[in-house]
């Protein structure tokens, strides 16, 4: 009876468990069938892709940099603070997150556009941002920050308040402290949010294709390439999906070791 | 000693703040090169205290001085780096990617020593406190009792006016304890500066400190020198700390003292008015019966603990007067003491020490 029991348990969480991994995994094995893997080489040569390939990796290089020189002295603001506007701040941090990207790519333009909230001051001086790489950049930007930000406030949290207070008796500055303790100790978490950020900026499509467009060289990035090879050459967005995926799996064993454990 | 102190050498507070519960109110003077030990129950204000003179908190009201120099006057304050000051903690909050000899060399470093200057300097302070061989031992590498050493090294480091040891050795095991006390006290007399201990450990107060200051609910309840707090405890928390049984009592001029709680003490010292008075644990001793004779004290208590210290006994006994006596191991057995028991105990009047309130 007892048994009867245990096993009708087992089915009723079983079942949607096994449903909710199927789900999750078999399109990624439906990709990896779907390759011709003795293809991907040459599709990944074919004139589209380079331009593309180069793109995306100088904008989200950019990107990276943009987080960690703009992002780590936001996240310090955020860590040692306990101000009530803070938890607004960060509450403001999580939208981007959560916002559909392109809704992002519409706020963008409202911000950056010809008739935008700073577009229209730099318009007379011909400064055109929309639909050149520098939008590309900022869409990338807006996405991925967040994910950095968090991360590593997160990480520096966990710092003793107290190994602040003893380098401030030193001598120490606010900034000589962040170079020389703070920063070398949260490392692993600027390594990890610089992964999952990366990793955020080089899958951005939404606001991308709203806000930057869809040119070839100029803001077309790998994922958008891959949007117009599916109705060109659906073998070439396969094996740049794979080139992609290939991508994600390694940054997220970088964020296995080093961040999440 | 105040009068040196305004001239404008040493230490010269007064500590004014609020900090969660605790309203501090706490008034500190020193010389150069004196120890003060700063002693009292937690959460009464010591660590606030620190954390004032250190720079990391501000004060409401008051004022620090030292070495001449105005640190707060309640309104303007100098940040904890633009003051000459050392700080050590429990833990020795050693920064845990630099090598010893680099964490001592930070504080130089922060306050624009060259680095090779700096090196030099942190090489001289390590083997002040015996640790030249660790220089290159990363934090982790080393005992605790090593690291409270390292960190000493490095809050001496940038020559501080005023250095402030936060229960420096709580963190360490007994053993260790013992020895990096000894370290510190000879690493002590040769500091110019002012010293602030703060501790709830008496032997590191007795040890290291020339002058005691007892903080509680914020307030200072004692102040003075460690023979003077020794022989005339003025709260209760000091009585428990020198080991004292104390009590606030009211004297007539026929030698008896009332106690707060009714109790009557028969006394040779001199009575007239409020006066403490004390009764060594030692000078306490246990009967099954009514003692006759010379003991001018005898009650009828109860016990309420006993606990072994060694190769003696303390007794904690309730009554018409809560006394605590310290007896031998053989009293014990041979009077069959337990808890709950009712039990006889006596003093002699002239163990039986007044000053006044």
């Amino acid at each position: 009876m007892r048994y009867a029991g245990r096993w009708r348990s087992r089915v009723a969480l079983g079942v949607p468990a096994a449903l909710a991994l199927l789900l999750l995994v078999v399109p990624l094995v439906a990709l990896l069938l779907r390759a011709d893997w003795a293809r991907i080489p040459s599709d990944l040569a074919t004139p589209t892709v380079l331009p593309a390939l180069r793109l995306s990796l100088t904008t989200t290089s950019v990107t990276a940099v943009l987080c960690l020189l703009l992002g780590t002295p936001l996240a310090w603001f955020l860590a040692r603070s306990d101000h009530r506007a803070t938890s607004w701040v960060r509450a403001l941090l999580t939208v981007p997150l959560v916002l559909p990207p392109v809704v992002g790519g519409v706020a963008l333009l409202m911000t950056w556009g010809r008739n935008g909230l700073i577009g229209q001051h730099l318009a007379p001086f011909g400064i055109q941002i929309p639909f050149t790489t520098v939008a590309v950049v900022l869409a990338e930007t807006f996405v991925a920050m967040p994910y950095y930000v968090l991360a590593v406030e997160g990480a520096m949290r966990g710092l003793d308040p107290r190994l602040e207070s003893v380098a401030r008796t030193l001598g120490a500055s606010d900034l000589r402290y962040l170079r020389t303790v703070g920063i070398p100790l949260v490392l692993p978490g600027i390594a990890g949010g610089l992964a999952l950020a990366w990793a955020r900026a080089l899958g951005e499509f939404g606001a991308t294709i709203t806000f930057a467009g869809n040119f070839p060289g100029r803001t077309q990035t790998l994922p958008l390439l891959v949007y117009v090879e599916l109705e060109r050459d659906p073998q070439v967005a396969i094996s740049i999906s794979i080139m992609l995926l290939a991508v994600s799996v390694l940054v997220l064993g970088v964020l296995r070791g080093r961040w999440l454990r | 000693m105040s009068r040196l102190v305004a001239a404008g050498e040493g230490l010269d507070a007064r500590i004014c703040l609020s900090r969660g519960e605790v309203e501090v109110d706490v008034a500190l003077t020193a010389e150069p090169g004196q120890v003060i030990g700063v002693l009292g129950p937690n959460g009464g204000g010591k660590t606030t205290t620190v954390l004032a003179l250190a720079g990391v908190l501000a004060l409401g009201e008051g004022h620090i001085r030292v070495a001449g120099d105005v640190w707060d006057d309640g309104r303007r304050r100098l940040a904890p780096e633009q003051r000459a000051v050392g700080l050590m903690l429990a833990d020795s909050l050693l920064f845990p990617h630099l090598r010893a000899l680099d964490n001592v060399a930070f504080g130089p470093r922060s306050r624009g020593v060259s680095r090779h200057d700096a090196r030099d300097r942190a090489r001289t302070e390590l083997e002040r406190v015996g640790l030249s061989d660790r220089a290159t031992s990363r934090p982790r590498e080393l005992s605790s009792g090593q690291q409270a050493r390292v960190a000493l090294a490095r809050a001496l480091a940038t020559d501080p006016a005023l250095l402030l040891l936060d229960e420096p050795l709580a963190a360490l095991d007994p053993d260790t304890r013992a020895r990096t006390r000894s370290d510190l006290a000879a690493r002590l007399t040769a500091y110019d500066g002012v010293t602030v201990l703060v501790t709830h450990d008496p032997l590191d107060a007795l040890t290291l400190a020339d002058h005691l200051v007892f903080v509680e609910d914020g307030r200072v309840t004692q102040a003075g020198t460690p023979a003077e707090v020794l022989s005339e405890p003025r709260s209760a928390y000091v009585g428990t700390v020198v080991g004292l049984n104390l009590y606030a009592a009211q004297g007539d001029s026929h030698g008896h003292v009332h106690t707060a709680d009714g109790g009557l003490i028969v006394t040779t010292s001199p009575t007239e008015g409020a006066v403490w008075a004390t009764i060594p644990p030692s000078a306490v001793s246990l009967h099954r019966h009514e003692p006759e004779g010379s003991p001018r004290n005898a009650w009828r208590l109860r016990i309420a603990s006993v606990t072994m210290q060694g190769q003696s006994a303390r007794v904690g006994l309730v009554g018409d007067v809560a006394l605590t006596a310290e007896v031998t191991l053989e009293s014990v057995t041979a009077l069959g003491l337990q808890v709950g028991q009712g039990v006889w105990a006596a003093v002699k009047a002239t163990e039986v020490r007044t000053y006044p309130r």
